[in-house]
């Protein structure tokens, strides 16, 4: 039997995950008196898609880059990360405090005007009000991990959170996770007053564009929909996983910041394939790409293919630029790819592509603090359904949500329960146990790719789905799981977290599935055979997902 | 590919396999070289190469990865 560690730590807000979203959370529960701690699958100084840095924060500075709010929302909700199916209300409230965490940032000396004055350029159309504010974020994840240990977070690395606990009320307890500090693994308890579940995108669900290489994705391939499995089995509600959503980078480097290169997305001769730039332009990059996702895939499949980043006409002032944005981006392997290969971009154009899905703004349904619908549970940044704008919105909602729950932790009384006992604990202890004592068992590895092929087969963006597709698809996938848990076997900590990561992963599957034969109509990527119009009568209805009674329960409503 | 570390730079400080995000190397022994369990793991964050303080670490990228690119056609 896996050991239990006896140390069962106590505090008003556990926090899973320790990205942008979650130390801004804890920062924020911190600075509003709770005692926090963060329980991180990897080690917070480097973890969760802004690793190694970001430059791009979705932000409105009054008199600099608007005059209002109103005019800031509206190229907001015509932007990459604000258009399509998010609730207006939220995306208020997050555009107005985006200001206050950006000041705080440049003061903990995470540069937000490396050039001196505020600077908004990238993901624009032309003229038009720009809303990406760019900054040098290469040290945003060392720099958050020390402001929230000055205020006396806690933070436990290398420990993954498989479950959140509640008591009979549904009212959040605490928490369960395998901690991978040494090669044998052992349960780790939380005993805490609300929960701030911040474990990022879900990656590895569909495959890679490289067959070999599961880990090549654009975000990070640690993160893949924890929370949201946890959140779900808990009893919230997940929204909007129906609809694929997809990113666009190098063609086989799968890597986010398209919009930092200052190029002109072009055919193989040169010409512009969209109509926003025709020269390369630093103010604008080339937005054609974040309004028309299937550019590569269209351009590649009629022939007149493939599309390429073409830079060759950018000026050398502007190059240096671009290097420069692509290191605080974080994509340093992409620069030292590029040099290690000879490859030129004053002279070489550079093929891109589109990726398979990953949930990035699909998952947990909040409220405007964070709140999901169980009483204690809060979510903020890449896992959010509802709401979405990468890292300034994992910035300012994960503020948001650690002042709501340090509040609330505030007002509740201890807690009593006994955990070691609790029953989700057990069943873990049980799944742990026996994946771990199976020996010759299947690997991890092969399960996760097992999901990936029907994902890609059944649910995914090639082939249109349908309700026999993925009434079909479910099937097998379930009976993949059935299979998986009797033949799965781990030889150590670290192949027990993938192993789970992959059960987690094939609850998502399945909850895909499911939504996806509800909503009977084609949007977005979301592409049905037998259905294949866009009805306008659901232009504002969200699709969520629960549980009632232990069965998947989906339900319909309005955008706020 | 996984990191390669220079035995010869590498001070044994494992900071590297504190900070990488996919924990490739697992745990690692204080004062020794660390190991690299789950080479097929890696995400080429480059977190290691960066954080490195003896600069020991290198990082090679599979071929599938392979940055394609050409001039543009005519010029």
């Amino acid at each position: 039997m896996i050991k239990t560690n006896k140390n069962i730590q106590e505090c008003d807000v556990l926090v899973i995950g320790g990205g942008i979203g979650g130390l801004m959370a804890a920062i924020a529960a911190a600075d509003a008196g709770a005692r926090v701690i963060v329980a991180e699958k990897s080690d917070t100084r480097r973890s969760g898609s802004g690793t190694t840095g970001n430059d791009h924060f979705n932000c409105y500075i009054p008199g600099v880059n608007a005059d209002s709010l109103e005019e800031c929302l509206k190229e907001f909700r015509q932007s990459l990360v604000g258009k399509g199916s998010y609730d207006v209300s939220i995306q208020k409230l997050f555009l107005e405090r985006t200001f206050e965490v950006v000041q705080d940032w440049h003061s903990w000396g995470i540069n937000m005007k490396p050039h001196g004055e505020w600077e908004f350029n990238g993901h624009a159309f032309p003229g038009r009000k720009r809303v990406f504010l760019k900054y040098d974020g290469r040290n945003q994840k060392p720099v958050l991990t020390a402001e929230a240990k000055k205020r006396g977070v806690v933070i436990e690395n290398k420990t993954p959170i498989r479950d959140y606990l509640t008591d009979a009320n549904g009212q959040i307890i605490g928490a369960v996770g395998v901690s991978i500090k040494n090669t044998e693994p052992e349960l780790k308890i939380f005993k805490t007053k609300c929960i701030i579940s911040c474990t990022g995108n879900a990656s590895r669900l569909y495959p890679s564009i490289t067959p070999s290489q599961m880990f090549n994705t654009a975000h990070c391939p640690c993160c893949c929909g924890n929370g949201r499995a946890a959140a779900y089995r808990a009893g919230a509600s997940l929204i909007n996983l129906e609809l694929p959503n997809t990113h666009a980078g190098p063609r086989y480097f799968e890597r986010c910041g398209k919009a930092t290169w200052i190029g002109v997305l072009s055919d193989p001769e040169g010409k512009p394939v969209g109509p926003f730039v025709t020269k390369p332009n630093k103010e604008l990059g080339d937005v054609t790409a974040d309004v028309w996702h299937g550019v590569f895939n269209d351009r590649f499949k009629d022939g007149t293919g493939p599309v390429y980043m073409n830079c060759t006409e950018t000026s050398p002032e502007d190059m240096e630029y671009m290097i420069w944005g692509l290191n605080c981006e974080g994509d340093t392997s992409l620069l030292d790819a590029m040099d290690k290969q000879g490859i030129d971009l004053s002279r070489h154009m550079v093929e891109f592509g589109q990726y398979n899905p990953m949930l990035i703004g699909r998952g947990i349904e909040i409220d405007e603090k964070g709140a999901t619908k169980v009483p204690g549970l809060y979510s903020a940044g890449d896992e959010t359904g509802n709401f979405r704008s990468d890292i300034a919105g994992a910035a300012v909602m994960g503020r948001i949500a650690g002042e709501a729950a340090a509040a609330e932790a505030a007002a509740r009384p201890a807690i009593d329960d006994q955990l070691e006992t609790h029953e989700v604990v057990k069943e873990l202890q049980e799944l742990c146990s026996q994946l771990m004592e199976r020996e010759a068992g299947d690997s991890w590895k092969d399960f996760n790719y097992a999901i990936q092929q029907l994902m890609n087969d059944y649910a995914g963006i090639s082939i249109p789905r349908s309700e026999n597709l993925l009434r079909t698809g479910l099937k097998y996938l379930i009976d993949l799981e059935n299979a998986a848990l009797g033949a799965v076997g781990c030889k150590d900590s670290h192949e027990l977290m993938r192993a789970l990561d992959a059960f987690d992963l094939a609850l998502m599957g399945r909850l895909i599935f499911l939504t996806a034969m509800e909503r009977k109509e084609s949007r977005g990527l979301h592409r049905r055979s037998d259905f294949t119009f866009t009805n306008p009568l659901m232009d504002d209805m969200m699709l969520m997902i629960y549980q009632l009674n232990g069965e998947p329960v989906t339900d319909w409503r309005k955008s706020w | 590919m996984p990191p390669t570390i220079s035995k010869n730079k590498c001070n044994g400080c494992t900071l590297c396999a504190q900070i990488c995000p996919l924990d490739v190397f697992g745990p690692a022994a204080p004062g020794q070289v660390p190991e690299v369990r789950y080479p097929d793991e890696c995400w080429h964050c480059r977190a290691c190469v960066i954080d490195c303080p003896k600069g020991a670490i290198d990082l090679k990228y599979p071929l599938p990865l392979m940055m394609l690119h050409q001039v543009v056609r005519g010029k």
